[in-house]
């Protein structure tokens, strides 16, 4: 009959978890250390615990099968070295409950030919029957965790256990600074707004183009200088866990600090010494910048390298917008279009951008 | 963009966590004694049952049926696993140039059930395409793209449908769509005056629901407690229809009768989500252990990288965790994948607890674009307490 073979509605898509095994396995040397949980339901699937056909799976069956669920594991999963498999040994089976019922629990030790550098693990558990089955692989080694999903397409798969080079990481966080600067318009539009006027000279309530280059030189480098080693200090602070403000407040307070900024181009208070603007403020952006590294986390034992790496990025960067600027600045310190037009009007649309940040920000 | 980032930092975030925190600090035990009942099997989940697989392999009328079978099994269990066996049994006939149309029907029931709309749309133009009088097919369809808010395609595909199953259940699919698109008073009476002679059980079950829905988007819950009440008297299974009677009674403040509905439910995350809610503001003892099992199953499924209970995630963070932000950002990358009344609902309650509406502007653009009647979104929810 059709109707009754017709499947009415839609099936709910929201429904249990698909089928998943847990894998922790923890290295030290040749020897692993590991855990597999696989569902009871799972473990029914691919062994077959109930023996008396009741329809339930009690305690006593489950014991009575430890040897062919061992059997099946090892079929299953494979562990293996550079140089050769690493042989599974089983202990004592125990249970878990998670939400979607209970697992079976069971630890195995494993010993590798030699100290693991790089860790081949094949995963194949219920590959007949339920193609959606995968394993949720943790794998700690010297202190570093990593995780990754098992099975399906991606069956076999190698992991390698050094710890990340410390030349790895110093590379890994430099960029992330470079890369931190050139996104963070709102750090690049700060600068900006303090270096426009670095060429230029206030007298008699005008702008007048800065004489010679060596102190528009000088009033850069000193605002940069200024900006790079206060935003260092609160980074580090930060990083380290030392201070703290909460990102809504840092990011308020860094649109603000733009609107300070530019709008000092335009109505000028503070026209000498731009550096303490910038020192200040700075103070405040490496807080912002902490949020990134926070996300990233510093790895261990190369918590300061990577630190340091990350402000040198930063510096970097900063740099490379600096040098790609100034130097037009510089050029057209003396005319009409920059003294009135590029750099008032340039700041007022600065301020302007910041402002609209500014509400947001605070606004949440 | 910023709040698809948001998503994914949150979804890394409970995946790192919480795979960090599992097993060599869980806590396993050793059961008393051997009696001990470790696991329940339901019909189909028997290790004898691969005789029956392998025999579909190569024979496609044991194929289909079993498919069937285990597909009706998932929808009863909530037990996802069971797609993944229906999954295995339809490989060999949907492979190939010339896969088999009523295998590939099947296949895409699967793919949607595990949210990937694009590909179960995809699989159903193939099967459409060499079988077009497939009325399940169709069926699929219009289900399909009216969960992904495509209405006028939609009742086309409803059309197609009652072209090929009939009157009565072909004006369900019809009435339930025009009742998304702006008709809702009319395709509620319509629906309601619907003759049910001749319906079999399903066919009754589902006008129950698709009704109880109507009310409760009309804002009529008690007419709506009735259409699923009968509804769960009819298929006590459909825990689809629990679910948003649980809503129901939560909407009401009747969150004893939640922990009564949903006894013996724990192990169906939408339904222990609704449980957990209720505990929370009856301050149960329970809630404690509900709210971690909730945490553990949200974190293993990102960390697999799938998102089939983005809007449970969504509002497990708003009215569990109390994380307004975070299910925001949820119930953002929620509505980018569906577009269901309760997806729009998540993000509206979400902004509302933010205190900024602008930022359900997705949900409610379409809510007015579409004409889509519903009236909890006009209401505050339930307040945590």
């Amino acid at each position: 009959m059709l109707v009754g073979a017709m499947l009415l509605g839609a099936i709910p898509a929201q429904a249990h978890v698909a089928s998943n095994g847990f894998l922790t396995l923890r290295i030290d040397g040749a020897r692993i250390d590991g855990a597999l949980e696989l569902a009871v339901r799972d473990a029914e699937i691919a062994v077959g615990l109930d023996s008396n056909q009741d329809g339930v799976v009690t305690w006593g069956e489950v014991r009575a099968a430890q040897a062919a669920l061992a059997a099946y594991l090892g079929r299953h999963l494979e562990l293996a070295a550079a140089n050769g498999g690493c042989a599974l040994s089983f202990g004592a089976l125990q249970i878990n409950d998670r939400v979607d019922g209970n697992y079976l629990w069971q630890p195995f030790t494993a010993e590798c030919p030699a100290s693991i550098q790089q860790l081949s693990i094949t995963y194949r558990l219920l590959d007949e029957e339920d193609p959606s089955h995968r394993g949720l692989l943790t794998l700690t080694a010297q202190g570093v965790a990593q995780t990754a999903v098992l099975g399906g397409a991606h069956a076999v798969q190698i992991f390698d256990l050094k710890s990340p080079s410390r030349f790895n990481a110093f590379v890994e966080y430099f960029q992330a600074g470079v890369w931190h600067i050139w996104s963070g318009i709102d750090h690049l539009l700060f600068l900006l707004s303090l270096l426009l006027p670095a060429v230029l000279i206030r007298r008699n309530h005008h702008w007048a183009a800065v004489p010679a280059a060596a102190p528009a030189f000088l009033n850069i480098l000193k605002v940069v200088t200024a900006f790079t080693l206060a935003h260092s200090i609160t980074l580090s602070l930060a990083a380290f866990d030392v201070v703290r403000l909460p990102s809504r407040i840092t990011e308020s307070i860094i649109a603000a600090s733009i609107v300070v900024a530019a709008v000092n181009n335009v109505f000028p208070v503070v026209t000498e010494a731009r550096w303490r603007i910038a020192f200040a403020f700075g103070l405040l952006h490496g807080f912002g910048f902490a949020a990134v590294l926070s996300e990233m986390g510093l790895p261990q034992g190369a918590r300061l390298l990577s630190l340091v790496a990350f402000n040198l990025g930063v510096e970097a960067g900063q740099l490379a917008v600096v040098t790609a600027i100034m130097p037009f600045a510089y050029a057209l310190r003396a005319t009409q279009l920059y003294r009135r037009g590029l750099m008032p009007w340039g700041s007022t649309a600065i301020a302007g951008v910041a402002l609209v940040w500014l509400v947001q920000r605070a606004m949440g | 963009m910023r709040s698809a980032l948001c998503a994914l930092r949150s979804l890394l975030v409970l995946a790192v966590s919480g795979v960090l925190s599992t097993p060599l600090t869980a806590n396993p035990y050793l059961p008393a004694n051997d009696a001990e009942v470790l696991a329940t099997l339901p019909a189909g989940a028997h290790h004898e049952g691969l005789a029956a697989r392998r025999l579909a392999r190569g024979r496609l009328d044991v194929a289909i049926p079993l498919a069937q079978f285990y597909i009706g099994q998932a929808r009863a269990s909530g037990d996802l696993r069971f797609l993944g066996y229906a999954e295995a049994v339809l490989a060999p006939w949907v492979a190939g140039s010339t896969p088999d149309p009523a295998a590939l029907v099947l296949q895409a029931t699967l793919q949607q059930s595990r949210h990937e709309f694009a590909a179960a749309l995809a699989t159903l133009d193939r099967s459409l395409g060499a079988k077009p009088d497939d009325p399940q097919a169709w069926l699929t369809r219009a289900t399909v793209l009216r969960v992904l808010g495509r209405y006028t395609e939609a009742q086309a595909a409803c059309t197609q449908f009652m072209r090929w199953a009939g009157a009565g259940v072909g004006l369900i699919c019809r009435q339930s769509i025009e009742g998304m698109a702006g008709h809702l008073e009319s395709a509620y009476s319509a629906l309601k005056e619907l003759s049910t002679q001749g319906m079999l059980g399903a066919e009754l079950a589902w006008r129950e629901s698709e009704l109880g829905e109507m009310a409760v988007r009309l804002g009529r819950d008690p007419d709506a407690e009735r259409w699923f009440r009968d509804g769960l008297d009819v298929d006590p299974h459909d825990f689809y229809v629990r679910a948003a009677l649980a809503d129901l009674l939560l909407r009401q403040h009747r969150d004893a009768e939640v922990l009564h509905l949903l006894q013996g439910q724990e192990s169906i995350e939408p339904l222990l989500l609704r449980l957990a809610i209720a505990q929370r503001h009856l301050h149960d003892p329970n809630f404690t252990r509900s709210r971690e099992l909730l945490q553990s199953a949200f974190e293993a499924e990102a960390a697999r990288g799938e998102a089939v209970h983005r809007r449970e995630q969504a509002r497990f963070l708003l009215d569990v965790q109390d994380r307004p932000e975070e299910a925001l950002a949820a119930a953002l990358a929620n509505w980018a994948v569906q577009r269901e009344p309760d997806d729009a609902l998540v993000l509206v309650n979400a902004a509302r607890r933010i205190g900024d509406m602008r930022r359900a502007g997705p949900a409610l653009e379409f809510v007015r674009t579409q004409g889509l009647q519903d009236a909890r979104l006009a209401s505050t929810p339930e307040a945590p307490s």
